[in-house]
């Protein structure tokens, strides 16, 4: 990791009080929250209730329209030069992979460090292979992304965000599109990362993922974090009343 | 009709006779459809006065067609029944005799085919004449009631259809042109499509070598240097001519609309953070004062009647104007522009806009200054295919998921990186087949440049006409250059049909 | 947007402005109108500078001076040019206004008959390229292709100089199939119809008839929805129309039987329209008066005596009652000329001059005119009459009329544009997925229902957005019109160009007028689709 912002201090996510509004739909209400580094966290909550956007406006995906966010000691705002900057640091994993048709995996993988990070061919390409191992898929180098399986998909997103060697990682139901089968695969990859020191937000509904490898577990709901806790506290002996119906309903099937 | 087989084979099984009954089918099929009937009624008596007429015309042809048809309605209709078709039968029950309507269509459309097929044919080649001697010409046609086609009218003017007044000394030129491009054709062919190339040198230079080929272009049909040097300087209005200047204009015009084709469909697309509301309004506002004072005052003073006045008012349009911006374009000028453009030029005929180039354009430059005809034409075309090539890229741009964005966004790629790398190599490939579909359109709208004074491929099929050798012949070289026309564009459609399929192979 | 969420960022660390994504997009925005801007203030300036160096006056006022705003005077000012066929009354004495105002109009009028033509054929050619008939789809493939791939100019030229200009002259016009249509170099002439005073009634009666229907309709909707079964009720609505219709037509006939008349001599010996066909008859010595070509044909009738036979009429320019006569003339076949005067006086005085044998005009004419020595015989008469093209010296009279440049642009746009439009719809058929139709019919639906309630609002929702660009590329290929002589807006505009010297006023007006067309094409289209939308949803 290159550049080291100043301020070197624990809390590498600073929310407070995040607001964003889509035309007068007000989709944060108010957002609040502080990650660690090293942190392992999982946000869960109902449809509609802010997660994607949430985690998006941490990357400048999304504008936020008040409030304040700062990553790595730098504050997100209409500065060009922060916006790249928070983009190299933190990389993000979509439900949709979003892997680029027209590249091979490989050239998927060595797209950012080449072109965002400068890193010259021969670097990026050992790189690139090593991550590729690292998610289990080494031997698919050079197929195009439209003759993977969803889960192998998945995997070479994840090595691709992973190439830039973000200091967070952020995933957004990275696994609601696969098949049963394939889930897992990507799981194992996820709990491999977790237990190695990144920096994780994910938005999950894989509960075994979040009892097992989180630090903490947030509920979002209606554009607030409703309630967070640590897996076992949060699984076992929720406070609020809208997380224990929602529980009730993601634990009954 | 399959239900009348199917009625008819149940009686010859002798499964159930009382199943059909002529008068129960009528009742049944025909009658109760009374449209049907009428239908089959009027189409059974155009038949038969087209046949009537045919067997007056050409009684050999249309009675041998008859037999034809005939015959093969009945082994048909004798497979369907007994179901044992062979390979032939089986395809005429489905494709010509699958119904009553549709035997006596066939029927119908072989004979006024074939009539058609014999007035031409017999304009064509029997009553033609093909010799290239003008005079021998007049006498062999003399000889007909009706004359047949001159062709020699064609092949006399053959080279100036395909080059008209090109040098014949620099035909040369034109040879390397052509080879240099089947070469690198051919070597294209070999290489891109190929994965082992994806990364070689070869690719890279063979692109390189496409990338000096309108270098090349230029440097052979214009010239270098003046008069008695190796290469000396054309004039593009005189030398050029014929389907030369044809695929000149069409090649021109499709690259190098290009550029400003695809700044315009990313500015109609741009979602920047638009001019503030107030600023637009500030602007116009004072602006419209000024042009108040200084224009619809005067205007009101001078103007007699309320029509006058009105027009005088023209100022006011900057209101609606300004609205347009704040609302519609969220102040996004980049946007207005881009579009405004577009539809414009979208809007008016190719012709207005070849004509602005031939009177207006003149008066655009600064005094002193000249261009050329040829030149002039070629810019208004390049500039009235941008707009329409930027619609097609456009069309390219909204095929491409809101993910891929998002994900060259996460990765921290620069706006221009995120376009050049990832967003218009696919857009771009995805609007291969409609810009090939604009290229044939532009090769059919070069003939237009007839009408502002350049001769090509259709002026000079018009000028065959007025020659003293060939007066009057005009069907022949239309014929002719439709023929050329039809080809090129056909190969075109084609070749981007297949190109369509092999992009959608291996790398989707 | 925005406005309504407080500012970005509460108190953000401020930012160098050249860094604030905001302040860099709106300063890029207005930096690049302002270069535009600028750019197209210096090319206005060079037209101005050219212009004061060519000496022309682009900006003359009425008063002589010159001032910019009376950059559109000129069109005031008296065009001098001819316009070979107009909509609207056109005069050379008329002003520039007045012409290009012509030119628009015949634009229009080539747009209207051209879109309504191409959509016709385009059509017909979409669904046979869809045909089982193996024949009927490959002609029609043949068609598209032939024509999409070869320019619009050339078919142009090669329908206006390679057949219609080679067609015969007037005197062997050619009828296609024995129809009363008539091809020559004089263009096309098509019979048209003529409406007799009568029309009004059969007017109204068939407007009763509507109303029966529908009230048959409604009624027979009712019973439909409480019994639950089909009872045919359009086939009872139009056979309800058709019992007004029918019989009015005769009724309107009867009634009307007294309206139009002729005069003949009272000793004449003419009772009934029948004896002036007697008459020839004997004059000529024939049993049948359809022989009597032939006869002549054949030498056994002089011209001479066919002459002496022929019976003239006189009356008023563009009476219906010329048309009447015509057609009454024309099925007993009786040889017959025509004098055609300005008004019912002039009339009555050529007939009064011995101009002509019959008098045709509207009885009350007759009645007033009151010529003595003479008898007036009524005309019988339909709502409608066939007015069929007549050779008369050099002309086609009656009937419509469509000049050989009309002709050219108008069937050459059909041709071409239907070649698109037929791509449209049957890639509109194919576009509605097979399981649409085959749901329809399980769940019991007519094959008239599937079309109308499942096939068509989907397929039109694929076809209308094409289909309205080829109705806005029909409008603007109508500008090749002047290849084929005929005046449309752009060749219009051109004369009124050369002769003004007015060169951008007149591309400004010419380019206004289109994408007027456009505007208006679009807004019928896209409220059309909206409509659709609609009923889909
Ligand atoms: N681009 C947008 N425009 C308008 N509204 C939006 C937009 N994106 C999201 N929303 C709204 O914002 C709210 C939050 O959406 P978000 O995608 O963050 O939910 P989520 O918690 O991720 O749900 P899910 O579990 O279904 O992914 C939703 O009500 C959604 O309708
Ligand atoms: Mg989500």
């Amino acid at each position: 990791m290159t550049t080291k912002s100043t301020a070197e201090t624990d809390e590498i996510i600073i929310c407070r009080d995040v607001h964003k509004w889509y035309g007068d739909f007000e989709a944060l209400r108010g957002v609040s929250l502080t990650v660690k580094r090293g942190e392992v966290i999982v946000i869960i909550g109902p449809s509609g209730s802010g997660k994607s956007t949430f985690i998006r406006t941490i990357n400048r995906l999304e504008e936020h329209q008040q409030g304040e966010i700062i990553v790595d000691g730098i504050t997100l705002s209409h500065d060009i030069r922060n916006i790249a900057e928070i983009r190299r640091e933190v990389g993000m994993v979509f439900q949709q992979f979003n892997l680029f048709p027209h590249l091979t995996v490989l050239e998927n993988i060595m797209l950012a460090p080449m072109n965002v990070r400068k890193w010259p061919r021969p670097k990026a390409e050992e790189r690139a292979r090593h991550w590729l191992a690292r998610v289990g898929i080494p031997e698919q180098a050079d197929k195009y992304p439209g003759q993977l399986s969803g889960g192998q998909q998945q995997r070479v997103a994840i090595a691709r965000t992973l190439c830039m060697e973000p200091l967070i990682l952020m995933f957004d139901e990275p696994t609601s599109a696969l098949d049963p089968e394939m889930i897992k695969e990507v799981l194992d990859v996820m709990r491999d990362l977790a237990t190695s020191g990144y920096t994780v937000l994910a938005v999950t509904h894989e509960m075994g993922f979040a009892r097992t490898v989180a630090d903490r577990v947030i509920f979002m709901d209606g554009g607030l974090i409703v309630e967070q806790n640590t897996p076992t506290e949060f699984f076992a002996n929720p406070q609020n009343e809208r997380t224990r119906q929602f529980l009730s309903q993601i634990l009954s099937h | 009709m399959a239900t009348l087989y199917h009625n008819v084979r149940a009686v010859l099984r002798g499964e159930a006779a009382d199943h059909f009954s002529l008068g129960h089918y009528l009742r049944e099929h025909l009658l109760a459809r009374p449209w049907l009937l009428l239908w089959l009624l009027l189409l059974t008596y155009i038949t038969v006065r087209v046949v009537m007429s045919q067997l007056a015309d050409a009684p050999l042809t249309t009675l041998v067609v008859l037999l034809v048809w005939g015959v093969s309605v009945v082994a048909t209709a004798a497979a369907e029944l007994t179901r044992r078709h062979s390979p032939a039968t089986l395809w005429l029950s489905h494709n010509l005799y699958n119904s009553l309507t549709n035997a006596l269509l066939t029927l119908l459309l072989v004979l006024v085919l074939l009539g058609l097929g014999r007035g031409f044919f017999g304009w064509a080649v029997t009553r033609a004449s093909f010799t290239t001697d003008p005079d021998a010409a007049k006498a062999q046609l003399a000889a007909h009631e009706e004359p047949g086609a001159n062709w020699g009218a064609v092949g006399d003017n053959f080279r100036n259809l395909m080059v008209f007044r090109f040098p014949r000394e620099e035909d040369w030129r034109l040879w390397t042109l052509l080879a240099w491009l089947a070469v690198l054709a051919a070597a294209s062919g070999f290489v891109y499509g190929r994965a082992v190339f994806r990364r070689s040198p070869l690719r890279r230079g063979l692109t390189l070598l496409w990338l000096l080929t309108p270098v090349l272009s230029f440097v052979l049909l214009v010239g270098l240097g003046g008069e008695g040097s190796f290469l000396p300087r054309l004039n593009p209005d005189i030398a050029w001519g014929g389907l030369l200047l044809t695929l000149i204009i069409a090649v021109f015009g499709i690259l190098a609309s290009f550029p400003l084709g695809l700044v315009l469909a990313l500015g109609r697309r741009s979602r920047v953070q638009g001019v503030p509301a107030w600023l637009v309004w500030a602007a116009s506002l004072a602006l419209l004062a000024w042009l108040l004072v200084t224009q619809s005052l005067p205007g009101l003073r001078a103007a007699t009647t309320t029509g006058g006045r009105i027009v005088a008012l023209w100022p006011l349009l900057l209101l609606p104007a300004a609205l347009l911006i704040t609302r519609a374009f969220r102040g996004n000028l980049v946007a207005l522009l881009s579009t405004a453009y577009i539809e414009v030029i979208r809007g008016v005929p190719l012709i207005t806009i070849l004509f602005m180039s031939i009177i207006i354009f003149p008066f655009l430059l600064p005094p002193g200054m000249e261009i050329l005809g040829t030149w002039r034409v070629m810019a208004a075309v390049a500039l009235f295919s941008a707009a329409y090539l930027a619609e097609n890229v456009r069309g390219g741009l909204q095929s491409i998921p809101r993910g891929q964005y998002e994900a060259a966004d996460a990765l921290g790629l620069s706006t221009f990186a995120k376009y050049r790398i990832i967003i218009l190599p696919q857009a771009l490939r995805a609007v291969i087949p409609a810009i090939v579909g604009q290229f044939i359109a532009l090769d059919k709208d070069t003939t237009l440049v007839g009408i502002v004074a350049l001769i090509e491929l259709l002026g000079v099929a018009n000028l065959i006409s007025a020659q003293p050798d060939w007066l009057g012949v005009r069907r022949e070289p239309y014929v002719f250059i439709a023929l050329i026309y039809f080809t090129i564009n056909m190969l075109m459609a084609t070749y981007s049909r297949r190109l369509e399929r092999q992009l959608g192979v291996g790398e989707r | 947007m925005t406005d309504i969420a407080p500012d970005a960022g509460g108190r953000p660390p401020s930012i160098p402005f050249w860094r604030d994504s905001r302040v860099l997009g709106v300063l890029a925005q207005i930096a690049f109108f302002t270069l535009v801007v600028a750019g197209l203030v210096g090319l206005g300036r060079n037209v101005a500078g050219n212009m004061g160096r060519l000496g022309e006056n682009q900006l003359l006022c009425r008063d002589g001076s010159s001032n910019f705003r009376c950059a559109f005077d000129f069109l005031r000012l008296d065009a001098q040019f001819e316009i070979a066929e107009t909509v609207i009354a056109y005069d050379p004495s008329d002003s520039y206004g007045r012409a290009l105002l012509a030119g628009a109009l015949n634009t229009a009028k080539v747009g209207f008959f051209g879109i309504i033509l191409a959509t016709i054929l385009g059509t017909a050619t979409g669904i046979a390229r869809l045909s089982s008939n193996w024949l009927i789809r490959t002609i029609a493939r043949w068609y598209v292709d032939l024509i999409r791939n070869t320019p619009l100019l050339l078919q142009l030229f090669f329908l206006f100089f390679g057949v219609i200009l080679l067609l015969p002259s007037i005197r062997q016009a050619a009828q296609p199939f024995g129809l009363p249509i008539f091809l020559s170099q004089r263009g096309i002439n098509l019979p048209g119809v003529a409406l007799m005073p009568s029309f009004t009634l059969w007017l109204a009666l068939i407007g009763v008839g509507l109303l029966a229907a529908g009230v048959v309709w409604w009624l027979l909707g009712r019973r439909e929805r409480r019994l639950g079964r089909d009872t045919r009720r359009s086939l009872w609505a139009l056979l309800m129309l058709l019992l007004f219709a029918v019989p009015g037509w005769f009724v309107a006939a009867a009634a009307g039987a007294g309206n139009q008349g002729f005069v003949v001599a009272a000793d004449a010996g003419i009772a009934t329209p029948a004896d002036v066909a007697a008459r020839a008859r004997a004059a000529l010595g024939v049993d049948d008066l359809s022989a009597v070509e032939a006869a002549v044909a054949a030498g056994e009738l002089t011209p001479e005596q066919v002459e002496a036979a022929t019976v003239t009429l006189c009356t008023v320019e563009g009476a219906p009652a010329e048309a009447n006569a015509a057609a009454w003339l024309r099925r007993a076949a009786v040889p017959y000329d025509v004098e055609r005067a300005p008004g019912p006086n002039e009339a009555i005085r050529a007939y009064l001059d011995g101009d002509c044998r019959l008098l045709v005009l509207s009885r009350a004419a007759l009645t007033a005119a009151a010529v003595p020595n003479s008898a007036i015989v009524p005309l019988p008469e339909t709502p409608l009459r066939l007015d069929v093209p007549r050779i008369e010296g050099l002309n086609f009279v009656g009937g419509l009329k469509l000049s050989p440049n009309f002709a050219a642009i108008l069937i050459g746009l059909v041709i071409y544009t239907g070649a698109f439009i037929a791509e449209i719809v049957r890639a509109g058929i194919l576009s509605v997925p097979r399981g649409q139709s085959e749901a329809a019919r399980a769940l019991g639906l007519s094959e008239g229902q599937r079309l109308r309630l499942v096939v068509l609002p989907q397929a039109l929702r694929v076809i209308i957005p094409p289909l309205t660009s080829q109705y806005l590329n029909l409008v603007k290929n109508s500008s090749l019109a002047i290849a084929v002589g005929y005046p449309d807006l752009w060749s219009t505009a051109y004369t009124t160009l050369n002769q003004s010297g007015r060169a951008i006023q007149v591309f400004l007006l010419v380019m206004g007028a289109y994408l007027s067309f456009s505007l208006v094409i679009s807004f019928f289209l896209n409220w059309y689709n909206r409509r659709i939308a609609l009923v889909e949803r």
